[in-house]
């Protein structure tokens, strides 16, 4: 899809290029993502690509086209690009931005309209409330998905991110990561992904590349990133806890349990008894009706008896819910932070998919080590 | 009763003078109006030339500074000696441009300079030419600081203009300079109001001009409590 040849950039005045000579190819619908200490290449490779940088030689090509060769405001509008910053247009309303290139491309005004709202739904804000809200008038989460409903305007096939989750807080960043990957699992866009964050490289990528001082280090899967490192800097890159970042590797999924007892609230509260006879849990997850996840009892708050009191006097709302996107360390961090021996993992709605709980966790590191680790029993 | 009879006096003036008094307000308002078209057409062009070449901007917004020091009446005596301009409109209209340079020409020169540079990357990158950039966001967002330049530039003219009389225009410029020649104060204080009464209304109907071209989402009102209760929820 894109293939990197011998690119060379130089800036005047610099005595060492800032990209040396670089190849890569990167593959259809992957996110590819550059990472590396400040000064490694990683966003000037990026902006080469759209030509926002020119390279000093060598080639870059999308599609099997040369970029250098087109016209470089038709190639941009057909690659949709994130910075960190986002750079919305203060002056113009949410619909505004994001239907700037489909203006420029002469799309009907309903084919537009329709688009801006279908990208508003796709990225988690509802048109009506924000469709003419001005940028000042957001939070930095949704400003930051309002950029990437731009930059998907046009459908375009290839997406250059910048640090796009840079600057909003830790927690909006992990949510809009678990919102961008299974974004990415509909949209199957091939993604160039800068970040300097190793956890996020991580996480967000099928391949990685480590660039240092301009080169490229080792441009390999995650796994093999974490478990074969080419040389000594990659592994200082990668860090010493290693074993920590498989937690950002490996996904819930794996060690979901699906099969779980919970009780729903259109039976009777002597359900409850019933459940706790028959568990040696301490709390309950509640659902409702259509198994939607609202809250728990703890095995202390049951009434005794018949008693007469509702389910809304007994139930507590859980404090934290996984999306199945999330990673092990997310798992993690929720029940570290919460004191939880088990968080419910639910869909979008809120309906119960499973529980991640931390033996589960325990045992499925220890296989994961197993699989990829010949290096890690000794 | 003094202060009455003052008042009187000059209403008097005023009504006994009526038909004279609008033709000045009016051929003053007149020679406002050309000088100021004229000089957006100029300056902004001018303006917008320069916006990427550091070393012409300083030369020209030197010049500009340059005129500024010039004092009005000094300025109008040299146009006069100008082979084609003369005692003429032609040599009031041109030293009201010249003054009207330094005013737009900066604040042109310097709000497009400020935009955002993550703006104007996310622009670029997202396909726009040079021109489009220009139209559709620089200029957009440099319009506050830009109509604040022709704001000032607007009520200093008003100011200037009543110099013009002495270079053969007839205005509210007149009132004021033959009140003082005659000593006849009330014509004096009926030139200096209106001249004041203009300089307020044109500077008034900017502010509106200003609410009507500007995008509300370059205001920042803190008290917008619709938007800021919706994000709440």
């Amino acid at each position: 899809m894109i293939k990197i040849e011998n690119v060379v950039k130089k800036y005047s005045g610099m005595e060492r290029p800032a990209v040396q000579n670089l190849s890569m190819d990167i593959g259809e619908g992957e996110i590819c993502v550059f990472v590396g200490p400040s000064g490694c290449g990683k966003t000037t490779t990026l902006k080469m690509i759209n030509r926002i940088i020119e390279p000093t030689s060598g080639a870059i090509y999308v599609n099997g086209v040369n970029v250098l060769k087109q016209n470089p405001d038709k190639l941009r509008q057909n690659i949709g690009y994130v910075i960190q910053q986002i750079g919305l247009f203060p002056h113009m309303t949410v619909y505004e931005n994001i239907a700037i290139v489909p203006k420029l491309l002469d799309w009907k005004d309903d084919t537009t309209k329709k688009r801006v709202d279908e990208l508003l739904e796709i990225v988690g804000l509802d048109p009506e409330e924000n469709r003419s809200k001005y940028p000042k008038a957001l939070s930095g989460g949704q400003r930051q998905r309002v950029g990437v409903a731009r930059a998907l305007a046009v459908n375009p096939p290839i997406m250059l991110m910048d640090e796009p989750f840079g600057a909003v807080d830790p927690v909006t960043r992990s949510q809009l990561q678990n919102e961008f990957l299974r974004l990415q699992k509909k949209i199957k866009k091939t993604i160039c992904f800068v970040t300097h964050d190793i956890d996020e490289a991580i996480k967000m990528g099928d391949r990685i590349a480590i660039m240092e001082q301009g080169n490229l280090v080792q441009y390999d899967s995650p796994e093999n990133l974490l478990f074969n490192p080419n040389n000594e800097f990659v592994e200082d890159f990668v860090g010493s806890d290693r074993s920590l970042k498989v937690l950002n590797l490996l996904r819930i999924d794996t060690v979901l349990k699906k099969d779980i007892k919970t009780v729903a609230t259109n039976n009777d509260i002597s359900a409850l008894h019933h459940f706790f006879e028959n568990n040696k849990k301490k709390r309950a997850i509640i659902v409702d009706e259509d198994n939607k996840v609202v809250g728990y009892v703890a095995r202390n708050d049951v009434p005794k008896g018949s008693s007469s009191k509702g389910w809304n006097s007994i139930i507590k709302p859980i404090p934290a819910t996984l999306p199945m996107q999330a990673t092990l360390r997310d798992a993690l961090a929720q029940m570290l932070q919460y004191d939880l021996g088990a968080v419910p993992v639910v869909e979008e709605d809120n309906s119960l998919l499973g529980v991640v709980d931390l033996d589960e966790i325990r045992s499925h590191i220890g296989e994961a080590y197993h699989e990829f680790g010949q290096d890690e029993a000794g | 009763m003094f202060i009455i009879d003052f008042f009187l006096d000059i209403a008097n003036y005023f009504i006994k003078h009526i038909d004279k008094i609008s033709t000045y307000t009016f051929e003053h308002f007149v020679l406002i109006i050309i000088a100021i078209i004229l000089s957006l057409v100029i300056w902004l062009t001018v303006g917008i030339a320069i916006r990427n070449n550091l070393g012409l901007a300083k030369g020209v917004l030197g010049i500009g500074s340059f005129i500024m020091s010039v004092p009005s009446i000094a300025l109008y005596g040299i146009l006069v000696s100008v082979p084609g301009f003369g005692l003429s409109r032609r040599s009031a209209v041109f030293g009201l441009i010249l003054y009207a340079m330094l005013p737009i020409v900066r604040n042109v020169y310097v709000s497009l300079n400020q935009v955002d540079e993550n703006v104007m990357e996310a622009a670029k990158g997202m396909g726009l030419s040079t021109r489009q950039v220009l139209f559709k966001v620089q200029l957009p967002l440099a319009m506050p600081v830009i109509l604040a330049g022709i704001r000032v530039a607007l009520v200093m003219m008003v100011g200037i203009a009543t110099l013009a009389v002495y270079i053969g225009e007839r205005n509210l410029g007149s009132l004021i300079q033959q009140g003082i020649v005659r000593t006849y104060d009330d014509m004096i204080i009926v030139g200096a109001i209106l001249v004041s009464v203009m300089a307020f209304l044109v500077d008034y109907i900017m502010g509106k001009v200003q609410k009507a071209i500007v995008s509300p989402g370059l205001i920042t009102d803190t008290t917008d409590s619709s938007t800021s209760k919706r994000e709440v929820a």
